[in-house]
This record gives structure tokens, sequence and C-alpha cells, in this order.
């Protein structure tokens, strides 16, 4: 298989997926060569994220970084994620194939997008 | 452990029983070079010989039309490159949802002062006759139109392209590496100078295929070296290849007209079942001028790769439409010349069914696939 075992499994039983009502930060990543597009959501307390979901249209690569990126950002600060890379989440999803790093790359600009976003709310809060 | 079910016979096949059989002793005591005199060179040039009869009992042509080659590429490549190299210049005619054998060696006469003519197609991916008709100059030297396309199936009206190139005898050369065998091929009534075929689609091995050339079609050859094939193409003969293609061919011959309208209910099946299942998915390609086996569906709102993988893991494969190389998608050509919307054309999958393919198979791919695409649809943020 061309993909890891973690991969496979984040593909086969996505955790954090759907739509979150009322959240605290949401963003997107965009690959516009592969028309892939992850949306993530934000649920903060404390400077902390509490939860997150996610919805992405893509391959299955991304459709796993997804998956294994929202659940790696669970109990983070909102401070980290700002500078989190797409390294971080190739690595959580037990690596991907070099044409498929931009699954990581779409992902990580949606969770730093997103923790912008809560950042932002906050300071007008 | 899963079900394990292949529907990607339009990509390759497995090597029926019997060709391997027939392959087996080339291999082995009768390996001798066909161009030697002695006994072990005879007993080679024997199974060439047999193979090429075959072959020409099969297409009823002479066995001396009937050129062997590595390929439907190599066969692709001779036909259209030999004319060319005969002729010198002039204009080719070919249509935008050729196979890259035929496209891209247009493109390359293209860039040695050849010009060429690439036609559309209608939603169905159908070529127009009067299409080719109003294409066709002083200086056409070649029409080039597939008779099926490998990806959608759909079946060209080949028999009335030839006729119009008969009229003016220009060279016709078709693509048959989809159809022969699997749907009726006659190269006199259809007034084809010129046919490409290949082992490994119909059950043959790879790396071996064959060109029919007609008696009388100016062309030249483009692989020099020995006297090979009638000096059409140099290089000590595949043996065992050869006699495996022969075999196959001769065993489509057999099997195909019972096993056409099998597939095509199967394949009916798939789509039906499908189909009637989800919303947002549509067949494409000709509704009945198509390859029997050949399905190809759009599921709107998902990506092709992501249903690749996901019947994957079930033990199914199927092909995608839209190929993600290096990260750049690119939507199937074909559907594209079909004029289909990218964000359609961006989730289609191609079942390609064959001899080994089953109800129970089709039935566990429809119970496999509607689920996967309802999920992988739920994950999907909506585009607006
Ligand atoms: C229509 C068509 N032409 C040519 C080819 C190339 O044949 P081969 O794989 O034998 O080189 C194929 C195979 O995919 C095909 O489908």
């Amino acid at each position: 298989m061309r993909y890891s075992e973690t991969l496979i499994d984040h593909f086969r039983n996505p955790r954090n997926a759907g739509m979150m009502r009322e959240p605290d930060g949401v963003g997107e990543g965009e690959y516009p060569e592969c028309m892939d597009l992850a949306r993530v959501y934000l649920r903060v307390r404390d400077g902390q994220v509490v939860e997150a979901r996610f919805q992405t249209y893509g391959c299955g690569p991304t459709i796993a970084a997804s998956s294994a990126g929202t659940e790696l950002i669970i109990g983070s600060p909102l401070g980290t994620l700002v500078g989190l890379t797409g390294a971080q989440i190739e690595s959580a999803v037990g690596g991907l194939p070099e044409d498929r790093v931009h699954a990581a790359e779409v992902v990580s600009a949606a969770i730093r997008a997103a923790a912008r976003d809560a950042l932002r709310r906050m300071a007008r809060s | 452990m899963n079900r394990r079910v292949y529907l990607d016979h339009n990509a390759s096949t497995p090597v029926h029983p019997e060709v391997l059989e027939a392959m087996l002793p080339y291999f082995g005591e009768r390996f001798g070079n066909p161009s030697s005199v002695h006994a072990f060179g005879r007993e080679a040039r024997e199974g060439v010989d047999m193979a090429r009869e075959r072959v020409a009992g099969v297409l009823r042509v002479s066995p001396d039309e009937v050129v062997f080659t590595s390929g439907g590429t190599e066969s692709d490549n001779l036909a259209i490159k030999g004319v060319a190299a005969a002729r010198g210049r002039g204009h080719l005619i070919t249509s935008a949802i050729e196979h890259h054998a035929v496209l891209r060696t247009c493109q390359a006469l293209e860039t040695q002062g050849f010009d060429a003519t690439y036609l559309p197609v209608d939603g169905d991916g159908m070529v127009d006759p009067d299409d080719v008709r109003r294409a066709l100059r002083p200086d056409t030297i070649l029409v080039s139109i597939m008779h099926a396309n490998s990806e959608v199936g759909t079946i060209q009206p080949v028999a009335a392209i030839g006729r119009l190139t008969r009229e003016r005898g220009i060279p016709f050369h078709v693509d048959a590496v989809q159809t022969l065998g699997k749907v009726p091929v006659d190269v006199n009534a259809f007034g084809i100078d010129l046919l490409s075929f290949s082992g490994h689609k119909i059950y043959g091995p790879k790396g071996i295929a064959g060109l029919y050339i007609r008696k009388g079609t100016k062309m030249l050859s483009i692989q020099h070296g020995g006297e090979h094939e009638r000096r059409r193409r140099a290089g000590t003969e595949n043996v065992p290849g050869i006699v495996g293609l022969g075999r196959a061919v001769e065993i489509r011959g057999r099997d195909m007209a019972a096993e056409a309208p099998r597939l095509t209910a199967l394949r009916n099946r798939l789509w039906e079942g499908i189909g009637a299942a989800m919303p947002e998915v549509r067949l494409n390609g000709h509704p009945t001028e198509r390859l029997p086996g050949t399905c190809n569906m759009c599921f709107r709102h998902v990506e092709s790769e992501s249903i690749v993988l996901g019947l994957d893991l079930k033990g199914i494969g199927v092909s995608a439409g839209s190929a993600c190389t290096s990260g750049n998608v690119e939507p199937s050509y074909v559907l594209v010349a079909m004029g289909i919307p990218v964000d359609w054309a961006m989730g289609s999958v191609r079942c390609s069914l064959g001899r080994s393919t089953t109800a129970e198979d089709i039935d566990y791919v429809i119970e496999s696939v509607v689920p996967l695409v309802a999920k992988l649809r739920s994950l999907s943020p909506a585009r607006v």
C-alpha cells in the first residue's frame, strides 16, 4: 500500500468530521491545482482548543490529514497553532508520498486560518 | 479477508489459461530464433506463422497484412508515423479523445511540419462523420479515429468515416485496442486500412500487439534493423508473446458473441443499481453505442481518487477519471472534451467488466459504492 497504516485508519474512520455550530474560529485551506478544500472549526476555552471539526473535499490523503490534524490540535494553545506547519500534519498521518504532500499543506493552512480567526474574535470581545 | 473484485479490464486483463498454455512451450523447448534456418528456428517460426494466420482469420484479412509490434502504443505510432514518413508532409485528422499514443504522435508530427486537426466530440463522446467530411483537405494524408474510447467506451461511427476516406483514397487508421474481440470489427465493411490491437486488453500478454496494414497502403517502417515482419518492423520477434496474442484473438473470436450481451447486462445492472440509490450521479458515454463492459460514472461533490481508495480498501479495483499527478489534478481530457463540467468530471470513476465478472461482484460493488459516496459527501464542505 502506498499510504501509511495511520493514514488508512483516518481515511476509513475519520475523527471529528462534520460542521460545528457557533464555533470560536473557522478557517479554510485550499489547493487550487487539486481543487482540494479543507474547512476547520475550533471551540476554544481559556485560549486552548477543546474541540475541532472539519469538512473536506479532496483525495484520500487530504481527508485523512484533516482527521489526523484536528485530532492533533485538541488541547493545544491557540498561540502555537498559528505557526503549525505542514510537516507536523504530515507526521500525524504517518507520512505522505511526495506527490501528496499538499494534503498536509491544505490542512495546516486551514488550522492556522482557524486559529487566527479565533484570536481575532477573542481580541474583539 | 475482503472479497476481491477486479473492474479495471480496460486497463489490463489477466492472461487466459488457454493463452498461457499455448505460450509456455515457446519459453522452453521452442525457444529458437524464428529467423534461424535450423529446426530450432523453424519451430519458433511455425508458432509465429500460426499466430499470424489465427489473427488474419479472425480479422478476415491476408496473413501478410498483419504485423506484430510491442504494444498498442507502437502499433499506433507505426501506423501514423509510417504513413506520414511515406508522404513527407500533409494534414492529419484525428479526434480530441484519442489515446495518448495517437494524440501525442500527431502532436509530435506537428512539430515536424505536418498539420493536424483534432475533431471535437459531442456530449456522448461521439465524433460526427460530417465533421470529418468538413475537415478533409486536398493534402489530407491520414484519418485516425479510435473505434472505442477506453475511458467512456463510446463506439465511433467508423463505417461512416471509412466511406468518406475510401471515396477519396485517404488511408484510414483505427485504434481498435479496446474493441477487437469485444464488438464486431470488420476492416472491409468499415473501410479500414490500418488497425491497431493489443494483447493485454483481451486476455493476452502485455507488450505484444499487432497492426493490420491493408495491402497497398503506402508507408515506411519507423524502426530499422533486420528483415523481420517483411521489413515493416525490425527486431527479433517476441515469439511467446506473438503465440499468446494469436491464441487470445482466436479465443475472443470464439467467445465474444456470448460474452458481449452478458457484460452489457451486468454493466447496466451496475449503473441502474447505483443511479437509483443516490442523487447527483451521471453515466458518461453513449447510452447504447458503448463497449459492453464499460461503465464510467461521475459522482458530484466527491473526488475520484477518494472513491478509488475507498473501494480499494474493500478489495475492489476501479480506475479514477481524474488523475492527481505531483499534486496537480487534471480532470480527464476525454470528459472535458465531452463538455462535462469540471465539478462533475473531478468525481469520475470507470468500472470496466470482464469475463470473470459475476452478478454477485456487481452487487458487492453497488453495496460498497453507495455508502462510500454518501460518507465522502458527508465529509465535504458545501461549495458555492
Ligand atoms: C485505445 C487505446 N489505444 C492504445 C493503447 C495502448 O496500448 P498498449 O498498452 O498495448 O501500449 C490503449 C491502452 O490503454 C488504449 O486503450
